[in-house]
């Protein structure tokens, strides 16, 4: 790659041109993402609504009253359990379908296997939620016939409307969606691994759990580790499944971070509100990637060594 | 190779969970499909069985031309058609000019790019909603391209600066001094080169845009503008919910995103985790 310090090459022209380039871009970033984040900042600290356009300054009122609020709290414990149970699910599911995968010889079957591991990814949300909706449906739905009919449980079960199976069914749902990405991506790394080295280390005896162990791991393992960031952001601040599936519901039992803002910003119109909300999550998922990139750049440095 | 090599237990296990996998991941797509294709007597009647006794189209009529979705169709087709080609233009430009001319950019941009896919779309639409609201885009099919960009353009941008990466420099100083100016190489060029990753990024940023449900529920309220996504939600409010027509609504939805999915599936294995620039 070419390096601007050793001056311009032939290729590298006026500075104007080459920002026109990158130019458009930029002014998405900087319209579209950054203002929007600078502006819902601003907006946390005061008392706007949706109805009304003139507004003031609160100083820390609003987040006084979300810390203080036993909804948060639940909605962030939710969040919790729902993200880390998903990406974990997510992971173990995905992480051992692409070690199988891996595994078969046959470029047929790997194929279809392939394919079959991609629907549920190519799915999109308002599909995933309402097949679903359909098969747990509590009168007519298949999976709750099923049961039954198996003789697993007396009578149907209502898997959106029983508080303490609604989290469960949704995290059941979403690592449906969520494993197939994992497994696509994991197997995609694992074919990048130079053969020989399995072959050299099998010539030397290393047995198949100790090639796992120096030479596949350290190989993938900082793919695994950006996967599980990626994931675990897009689990923590998805709303549609939720949304979509319960809407939060029975009585808030499945409400997450995202749907307790969209409560107090869009049914209760508190907009100051919503924000300083919003700026407690995108606070929280700051911090979680920080450390999470302490690590993998601590791996990055030993595969490097 | 020998039976004996090929069929070790661990082999086995491969197959076995696999297809395992492989069932639960389908099952859904076959369940929704036939179950469009069942009139609603006989899925209430018979809840668990799979092939309909007689296949009919009548919750996909229901659907197109009762309760209008061909508009629905429409609009998703017109946004999601307009962001990819905004979209993949603007990010084919931002990708090149990263990797050629900001190298160090790049890195950078890396970094922004993560924290920007950090922001959640629920505090985003807070701000889309007042800004579009006082430019009197809400209920508009343009306010909506406008803000799909800020999902498409950062992922696009990813992915494109793993296809521009691989355009050897030579190739491009030969056209340079034959006399052709920076964007000639680049149209005539490096675009060529890198059609089938463009290809792929366009496809990726349709199937998202059409896809998209949060921006479209909350910045569009008319029913007139409404992407198909929000319709096939607002169905539920019926007084009677017909699961059929909601299986016929939900296939129309999946159909074109499965179909370009497998299309571009050897393009994207790997596409979230390569696009870093190293």
């Amino acid at each position: 790659m070419i390096s601007l310090r050793k001056g311009r090459t032939s290729i590298q022209g006026s500075s104007l041109t080459r920002w026109i380039f990158v130019a458009p871009a930029m002014l998405v970033v900087i319209c579209l993402l950054i203002y929007p984040l600078l502006s819902t900042a601003l907006y946390s600290f005061t008392n706007k609504t949706m109805i009304r356009k003139s507004f003031s300054f609160v100083g820390f009122e609003n987040y006084i009253r979300i810390l203080t609020d036993p909804d948060f709290w639940t909605s962030f414990g939710h969040s919790l359990v729902w993200t880390i149970f998903s990406v974990i699910g997510q992971v173990i599911i995905g992480f051992i379908g692409a070690l199988c995968l891996n595994r078969i010889k046959s470029p047929a079957a790997r194929s279809i296997f392939r394919i079959a591991a991609i629907i549920p990814w190519a799915f999109p949300s308002i599909a995933t939620a309402m097949t679903w909706k359909w098969l747990f449906n509590g009168i007519y739905g298949f999976v709750p016939e099923m049961l039954q009919k198996f003789g697993l449980t007396d009578g149907l079960i209502q898997f959106f409307s029983d508080p303490s199976l609604v989290l469960p069914a949704l995290i059941f749902i979403n690592i449906w969606f969520g494993a197939p990405l994992i497994l696509v991506n994991v197997y995609a790394a694992l074919q990048t691994i130079p053969q020989d080295q399995y072959e050299a280390a099998q010539i030397d005896g290393a047995s198949s759990l100790q090639s796992f162990r120096h030479i596949t791991l350290p190989h993938i393992r900082t793919v695994v580790g950006l996967l599980v960031v990626l994931r675990t952001v897009w689990v923590f601040n998805n709303f549609d499944l939720i949304y979509m599936i319960t809407g939060g519901g029975p009585a808030g039992a499945s409400s997450t971070m995202p749907i307790y803002i969209y409560d107090t910003g869009w049914t209760g119109r508190l907009v100051g509100r919503a924000s300083a909300a919003s700026i407690l999550l995108l606070l929280f998922l700051v911090i979680l990637c920080v450390l999470y990139f302490k690590v993998i750049s601590k791996w990055e440095k030993e595969d490097v060594k | 190779m020998s039976l004996k090599k090929r069929f070790t237990p661990g082999t086995c296990f491969s197959y076995v969970y696999l297809t395992i996998i492989a069932v639960v991941a389908v099952f859904p797509l076959l369940w929704l499909l036939v179950s469009a294709f069942k009139s609603s007597g006989e899925m209430l009647a018979n809840p668990t069985t799979i092939l309909p006794k007689e296949w009919t189209l009548e919750n996909f009529k229901t659907v197109l031309f009762t309760l209008k979705f061909t508009v629905n169709i429409k609009n998703s087709l017109i946004v999601a058609l307009v962001t990819t080609v905004i979209a993949t233009f603007i990010s084919s430009l931002a990708a090149y000019g990263i990797i050629r001319f900001f190298p160090r950019l790049g890195n950078i941009m890396t970094k922004i790019l993560i924290t920007t896919y950090m922001f959640p779309s629920i505090m985003l639409v807070i701000p889309y909603a007042v800004v579009m609201n006082s430019l009197h885009l809400t209920n508009t099919r343009g306010g909506l391209v406008l803000v799909y960009m800020s999902f498409s353009v950062p992922y696009a941008v990813w992915m494109l600066v793993g296809f521009f990466k691989t355009v050897p420099i030579g190739i491009e100083e030969a056209a340079r001094i034959d006399g052709a100016n920076r964007f000639q190489v680049f149209t005539r060029v490096v675009i060529p080169l890198v059609r089938p990753g463009i290809v792929s990024t366009a496809i990726y940023v349709f199937i998202n845009a059409w896809n998209e449900f949060l921006y479209a529920l909350l910045l569009v309220s008319s029913s007139a503008k409404t992407t198909l996504s929000v319709a096939v939600k607002t169905l539920e409010g019926a007084d009677i919910l017909n699961w059929g027509s909601m299986m016929a609504a939900s296939a129309i939805v999946v159909l074109p995103s499965i179909i370009f999915f497998i299309l571009i599936q050897n393009k994207i294995a790997g596409g979230l985790t390569d696009g870093a620039v190293k």
